[in-house]
């Protein structure tokens, strides 16, 4: 995966796949410390396995298939780039999947395009509601699905009107924040 | 919600308010597009699929499209792929996508109906 954000997808639709139908992503920035934090949390099942098996890359839980990248990649890309990888229970009661990295390593990915990445799901997941965060220090921008629906006219509620909002909104908030790219 | 259910009528109004924005949001139409978003589909381009498709029928105004996602199903090295179903229940899987070839897609078959088989999978994979 060539992007932060395609990984970040990956996640969300392993959740998605999982049962979870509220998912929150947060994208973090700690300038004074050199860090980037990215968090996808859901409140799906959780984990049928320790972590350390989870992140393997001959675990799945899919019958037919004998390998899982997903977590594994992500695991590889953060460490790769000097970073840590953590699986741990989410307080919204499913998984949080958690990689911190130093910002400015050569090897960190991009974040890439996060704005279509999560329009992408509100388009072909309209039952699933995100909760996005997204943060450079103190100062902090949020976008939920929830408030977006709500703020659009009944019959104006359609998922490609929702998923353009989302789009733009996330797209002022990372140009509003200057988040790394 | 903020408003006090005064009356049956009420209810039935915040009834038919709440079904018309799952049926906007969710619910079934003519046709659907399920676009595999496995690991795989993702590392190999299908959220572009999904941003050009959603491009494409918002542009010219197709309506009775749904888009979905699914997992992999196993034909990895096609990717990225996604799964027509007109409205006749007939599946086309079309594989191998690029931008230039969901717009050829979305204006030959899920306008006009006519499917652009060099685009399509052959076989039961679907």
């Amino acid at each position: 995966m060539r992007e932060i954000s395609l990984h970040i997808l990956d996640l969300i639709e392993n959740a998605i796949r999982a049962g979870a139908t509220v998912i929150a992503i947060a994208v973090e920035e700690e300038p004074d410390q050199d860090l980037l934090c990215v968090a996808v949390e859901d409140n799906g099942p959780g984990l049928p396995v320790p972590a350390d098996i989870a992140a393997d890359p001959f675990f799945t839980t899919k019958e037919g298939k004998k390998t899982g990248l997903g977590l594994s990649l992500m695991k590889f890309r953060t460490e790769q780039a000097g970073g840590s990888f953590r699986l741990e229970r989410s307080c919204l009661g499913g998984l949080a999947v958690r990689a911190t990295m130093p910002l400015s390593h050569v090897d960190r990915s991009p974040l890439g395009d996060l704005a279509a990445t999560l329009a992408s799901v509100v388009c072909t997941s309209p039952g699933v509601e995100l909760r996005s965060r997204l943060r450079v220090g103190t100062r902090e921008w949020r976008v939920g699905t929830a408030e977006i629906v709500r703020g659009l006219p009944v019959g104006g509620r359609s998922e490609i009107a929702v998923a353009r909002r989302v789009k733009e909104q996330i797209e002022e908030g990372l140009s509003a924040l200057q988040v790394s790219k | 919600m903020n408003e006090k259910i005064g009356s049956p009528q009420d209810l039935l109004k915040l009834r038919a308010q709440a079904r018309s924005q799952v049926d906007l949001r969710g619910g079934p139409k003519e046709a659907q597009v399920v676009v595999h978003m496995g690991t795989c589909g993702i590392a190999a381009g299908a959220r572009d699929i999904v941003s050009e498709l959603v491009s494409e029928l918002d542009k010219n105004q197709v309506q009775t499209v749904t888009v979905r996602q699914s997992g992999c199903i196993g034909l990895c090295d096609q990717e990225p792929m996604f799964t027509y179903t007109d409205k006749t229940g007939n599946n086309f899987l079309y594989v191998k996508l690029t931008r230039a070839k969901v717009r050829e897609v979305v204006e030959r078959h899920l306008r006009r109906g006519e499917p652009v088989e060099q685009y399509i999978m052959k076989g039961d994979a679907t």
